[in-house]
């Protein structure tokens, strides 16, 4: 069960003065369970990358497969393909229309084509995974809501088709550290509960760091890095910084720690885990537990 | 020196569907010195954005005042002279891009206000030339970077030769090195040009760079301060939804253990000197 992308071209505008390459042969696999970040500046080809992946755009040259089954074409067995792999798309909320939470949130699956009370069902399932209360906002008008709790509705709008494959475009842009921490608590579980795979568009190399188990780093239509995201900060630093990313806070705290000959152990990735090497190195006893600083201290 | 702005005892009331009232901002006063580089933080919903639409009177304060240059914002026939004093940019470089070429785009304020003809090229010269974007004046905007359309929106504000520029989340939509490209550009207007500018972000290490930081919430300014006495305060932060930059909040943690740490350290760097002294 995977998404797997052999060898795809993509070109815009083909064959006139416009032509432009966005994606030179790119292979790719995701399996369900992963939780990917897929990095890469403006104009890398990440945004075509994700379209192609549930079958918005076609390859110029090459197949997009989900489950095995060609994502190009037409038939029952594509569309039904399409349809398993979810998409939220930058500023969702931007997306919402109807008069209240639950007619937006309805929408896709009675698309699909669901009974009413398997709607609904689904409806109270997707408002619980993004914790909203289904009693005090299914009969709201999304518009009345924080940024937030908008951008929740919209995901819920999409974890609600039940995908097995969710790929979120930026969905912490323009929010607070709480609302994006409250975001990312949301989609753990979603991801943790149902085992869907998660692949998050991201400029934020803190989110990277701190949520997916793979790191995926796109530059000029190619991927240039592939791996576990700790192992691509701590020792793929220069390609990275080539591809104009950058690098999380923690890291160059590390790396200005370590230059300075403090030792560390190389299993730092986060706030709370370089506190307590800290704490460690300075033989200092922690003043508090570590569970609420390891909450308290994470990397941002 | 007299303030640029000055915001007195300013409330601003919206009406939701049920013509229920709702204080967006509440009795807020603030004031904001020529040259200088204020941050404003807060949480979604604390009201940066309407106090910065004041700014530039794209709002006016239901109660108190707002004073630019000492012209009130609730006078109209100030409202070209306001505008042309704070210049605003916003998250989205897209909805600010109007021309097909980056130079016409620039022009576009300029010729909009009455600019005499000849005067119009050299203000979009200096423009271009101030966000490092001289080479792509000839260039269509929709196919720049998300940084580079954004340094083309600043420089569309430029044009008006304010003495003041409200950024609201300019970097919000922008990968790693579009937010360098603006945060230098802003930094550089500041300094070199003596621009004042007001900077509204969630990123705490773009607020780092500010003269003064300003923390709203609910309406309100919970407190404000240098960098340095707004990032110590790790825990008040906290409470608001908001979070410290990471080396200031390990230097708190470390200095609750019971190590001795020099106060006001916010910068990775600080933070590794202190840790690792040369000697």
């Amino acid at each position: 069960m995977s998404i797997k992308l052999e060898q795809v071209k993509y070109t815009y505008s083909p064959k006139t003065p416009y032509e432009q390459v966005a994606l030179k042969g790119v292979s790719l696999e995701i399996e369900k369970g992963e939780f990917v970040a897929l990095i890469g500046h403006t104009g890398s080809g990440k945004s075509t990358l994700i379209q192609i992946m549930n079958g918005l755009l076609t390859p110029t040259e090459g197949v997009a497969l989900v489950n095995r089954q060609n994502l190009a074409g037409k038939g029952a067995a594509v569309k039904s393909a399409r349809s398993q792999v979810g998409m939220v798309f930058q500023y969702p909320e931007h997306q919402l229309f109807a008069e209240t939470v639950y007619e937006d949130i309805a929408f896709g699956p009675r698309n699909k084509g669901f009974d009413e009370d398997v709607v609904e069902h689904l409806v109270r399932q997707a408002m619980e995974f993004v914790d909203l209360d289904y009693d005090t906002y299914a009969h709201r008008s999304p518009f009345q809501l924080s940024g937030g709790q908008m951008r929740r509705v919209a995901i819920a709008g999409v974890a609600a088709l039940d995908p097995e494959y969710l790929i979120l475009d930026e969905p912490s842009a323009g929010l607070d550290p709480v609302s994006r921490d409250n975001i990312f608590a949301r989609l753990l579980e979603l991801y943790k509960k149902r085992g869907l795979a998660v692949i998050l568009v991201t400029h934020s190399m803190e989110e990277a760091v701190r949520y997916a188990n793979r790191l995926v780093v796109i530059n000029g239509g190619q991927i240039v890095l592939d791996g576990r995201p700790e192992d691509i900060f701590l020792h793929h630093r220069r390609e990275l910084l080539a591809s104009s990313m950058d690098e999380p806070q923690v890291y160059k705290i590390l790396a200005g720690l370590r230059s300075r000959g403090l030792q560390l152990p190389g299993s730092i990735k986060d706030g709370a885990s370089l506190l307590a090497a800290l704490e460690k190195a300075k033989g200092l006893t922690p003043r508090k537990t570590q569970g609420q600083k390891g909450e308290q201290a994470h990397a941002q | 020196m007299e303030p640029i702005i000055i915001v007195k005892d300013l409330s601003h009331i919206y009406r939701d569907g049920s013509d229920q009232e709702f204080y967006a901002l509440k009795k807020v006063n603030l004031h904001i010195m020529p040259g200088e580089f204020v941050a404003i933080i807060g949480a979604n919903g604390s009201g940066k954005s309407t106090l910065a639409r004041h700014f530039n009177a794209l709002l006016v304060p239901s109660e108190g005042m707002c004073l630019v240059n000492g012209m009130d914002t609730c006078d109209e026939s100030h409202l070209w002279d306001i505008r042309q004093t704070v210049g605003m940019v916003f998250q989205n470089p897209d909805n600010q891009i109007v021309a097909a070429i980056v130079e016409e785009d620039v022009a576009f304020g300029p010729e909009n206000i009455g600019v005499p003809g000849e005067q119009i090229r050299p203000r979009v010269e200096a423009a271009l030339a101030a966000v490092n974007m001289s080479a792509y004046a000839h260039h269509a905007p929709h196919l720049l970077s998300g940084g580079q359309k954004q340094r083309i929106a600043i420089a569309g504000v430029l044009a008006l030769e304010p003495k003041c520029i409200v950024l609201d989340e300019p970097t919000a939509m922008l990968d790693p090195r579009g937010r360098r490209e603006i945060v230098e550009t802003v930094r550089k207007l500041n300094r070199e040009k003596g621009i004042t500018v007001v900077y509204i972000t969630h990123y705490m290490v773009e607020a780092m760079l500010a003269d003064r930081v300003v923390v709203m919430n609910n309406g309100s300014i919970a407190f404000q301060g240098t960098p340095q006495e707004v990032f110590s305060r790790v825990e008040e932060l906290k409470q608001l939804g908001l979070e410290a930059p990471l080396a200031a909040e390990l230097a708190y943690y470390l200095r609750q253990d019971g190590l001795k740490l020099p106060e006001g350290i916010i910068s990775n760097e600080e933070l590794v000197a202190a840790l690792c002294p040369s000697n």
